[in-house]
């Protein structure tokens, strides 16, 4: 089931109705059906792929979470839950993007159609693998208890909102969120609704139109060339972050009905100033995930501490002690490049191409200490140039990330530089521009209200400015939803039905 | 060792880590107030501080540490 789809309405609606009407008390395990309901509509496969990951997770937190059990065993344990877990999601997401393992999963699995894999896969199985893998790792470092109990362990795991796209949350977070008293406010139904319908409206208004552009111009880029290839670059990033953006204020949103508190995922990440403040400002939970549990553990192993100590002997303390930050650099970007989808278009797009950026500016480092004085870099125009050179990277990343492989990336960015082919149409109207432009403009002005200097500050919320405002409340629900429903592209011919994140 | 003596040799680590002899830590020491120690540095001070006083932080602490005083008191468990 979509998240920006008028069924999954009625589904929030459904479980919103049964969850206040149930008693306090035991509002939260009206979360067990509804989990199971909406797991169903993606197949009953797709079901049983995330009970199993549940319940081997669940074993494996209660095992390697044992005071009195040997650490040799303890990581035995969390080595084989997770090699399990990953070969689970290996085999059901990679393979199935390359359509080589259909054939022999079912016959594995006795699945007599073979259509099972359709569906497991747009639930996006990564998000709550890597969930549930990292609760087997807070409890094998004893950064939590395991839960003993199995009902409260699978609300957690198998909370609907953040199934399909995330935001990546921490058990001990998540599950004392999940278990503590839910009352119906109208601050939650005001904050929810809103923040449902600007999800709705970056989905269906921005994205949508955004992605007729890159449809054209990656589908055929003989035909567009120069400036179109660079609109439909620029098109891209446009649609990428208001897909899945506006997909994660859906997830925050109905979790806001709920009175449950999911972390953001986003803030204002175009306007970074460095490649490396992008990553804190872009998809931020799955950035610090894969730094507590794939980056620091990395780090801090006995080979790379060993390479830190030969480096720094070689190289002098200074230069050395980077050697061991640059090898885990790459491996970690290699695996965040293959996490977005196993193939090299997302290892270089996602993966090392940013790896360069950062290991390269981390080199250069005592070069731009010397020349920051003469650029004047505290100035205005010189952070300006800053965010516009790190947004130009990122797009670099993109061309790779949405071309169809890497040789077509790299045709991709020499048709900039090609000689025009002519007018070319794109498929929208100048209606379409008006609105996607003047959407954009809406979607900017939020995102630089939004935005703080230091990535670290709290964000300011627009939302907060309906606070206690019950005009202006309704005025900003009626324009977003008559937004929707008049300049939503989800008829005939367009197909709304799934986020880039969550069908990848 | 007392709480003091620790710390005398816990600056010694982050003056050394960190490249400046003008570093002095207390409880309240968080990584805003040290201008290098972000995620990059982070792991090559834990690795320093485990070998000065020849304990082992677990990955759980090693990430979820607020301040310098949550250092010191797993420090003063170990030793």
């Amino acid at each position: 089931m979509s998240l920006v789809s008028f069924n999954f309405l009625i589904f929030v609606a459904a479980v919103f109705a049964v969850y206040y009407i149930c008693p306090v008390r035991i509002r939260q395990y009206v979360l067990v059906p509804a989990n199971i309901v909406f797991c169903c509509f993606a197949g009953i496969y797709t079901f049983a792929f995330v009970l199993l990951s549940i319940v081997t997770t669940f074993i494996g937190g209660l095992l390697t979470g044992r005071k009195d059990a040997k650490p040799a065993a303890k990581n035995t344990v969390a080595a084989v839950v997770i090699i399990f877990n990953f070969a689970l999601l290996c085999a059901v997401k990679f393979y199935g993007v390359m359509g080589m393992v259909e054939e022999q999963l079912n016959a594995l699995l006795g699945a007599s159609s073979g259509s099972w894999l359709a569906f497991a896969v747009p639930l996006g199985m990564s998000f709550y693998t890597l969930q549930l893998i990292g609760y087997v790792l807070d409890c094998l470092w004893g950064k939590t208890e395991p839960e003993k109990n199995f009902i409260k362990y699978f609300i957690f795991g198998s909370y609907f909102p953040y199934l399909t796209s995330g935001p990546m949350n921490r058990y001990d977070v998540l599950s004392a969120e999940i278990a503590r008293e839910h009352r119906l406010s109208l601050a939650n139904i005001r904050t929810g609704i809103i923040r449902i319908c600007w999800g709705f409206f970056k989905k269906l208004i921005i994205a949508e139109r955004a992605g007729v552009i890159v449809n054209a111009v990656y589908g055929d880029h003989g035909i567009y060339t120069g400036g179109y290839v660079v609109l439909g670059v620029f098109a891209f990033a446009i649609q990428l972050y208001a897909d899945f953006s506006g997909c994660m204020d859906v997830v925050i949103g109905v979790s806001q009905l709920l009175d449950i508190r999911m972390p953001e995922n986003f803030n204002s990440p175009y306007f970074a100033r460095s490649i490396r403040e992008y990553w804190r400002r872009w998809h931020i939970t799955l950035g610090d995930y894969l730094a507590d549990y794939l980056y620091y553990p990395l780090l801090k192993s006995a080979p790379l501490v060993k390479i830190g100590d030969v480096s720094k002997k070689a190289l002098g303390k200074k230069k050395g002690k980077k050697v061991p930050i640059y090898v885990a650099m790459i491996i970690l970007w290699t695996a965040i490049g293959y996490w977005h989808g196993g193939l090299w278009k997302y290892i270089i797009g996602s993966g090392l191409l940013h790896c360069f950026y950062i290991v390269s500016g981390m080199i250069a480092e005592p070069l731009f200490e010397k020349i920051r004085p003469v650029l004047k870099s505290d100035k205005l125009p010189y952070k300006l140039f800053q965010v516009l050179r790190t947004f130009v990277l990122v797009l670099l990343g993109f061309v790779f990330f949405r071309a169809a492989d890497v040789p077509d990336a790299v045709r991709m960015l020499g048709a900039v530089f090609a000689a025009p082919a002519g007018e070319a149409a794109i498929g929208l109207g100048m209606a379409d521009y008006i609105v996607l432009g003047v959407a954009l403009l809406i979607l900017t002005a939020v995102d630089l209200y939004k935005f703080r200097p230091k990535d670290t500050d709290e964000p300011r919320s627009v939302i907060k400015l309906t606070e206690g405002r019950p005009v202006l409340t309704w005025l900003v629900i009626v324009f977003l939803v008559a937004s929707v429903l008049v300049w939503g592209m989800y008829g005939l011919g367009y197909n709304a039905s799934s986020f880039i994140y969550a069908s990848i | 060792m007392t709480r003091e003596e620790i710390y005398v040799k816990l600056n010694e680590v982050f003056q050394d880590v960190f490249d400046d002899e003008d570093i002095v830590v207390n409880d309240d020491t968080t990584a805003d107030d040290i201008e290098d120690w972000d995620s990059l540095e982070h792991i090559n001070l834990i690795v320093a501080v485990e070998r000065a006083f020849g304990i082992k932080f677990s990955m759980g602490e090693t990430t979820s540490m607020k301040n310098v005083g949550a250092m010191v008191d797993i420090i003063s468990e170990r030793i």
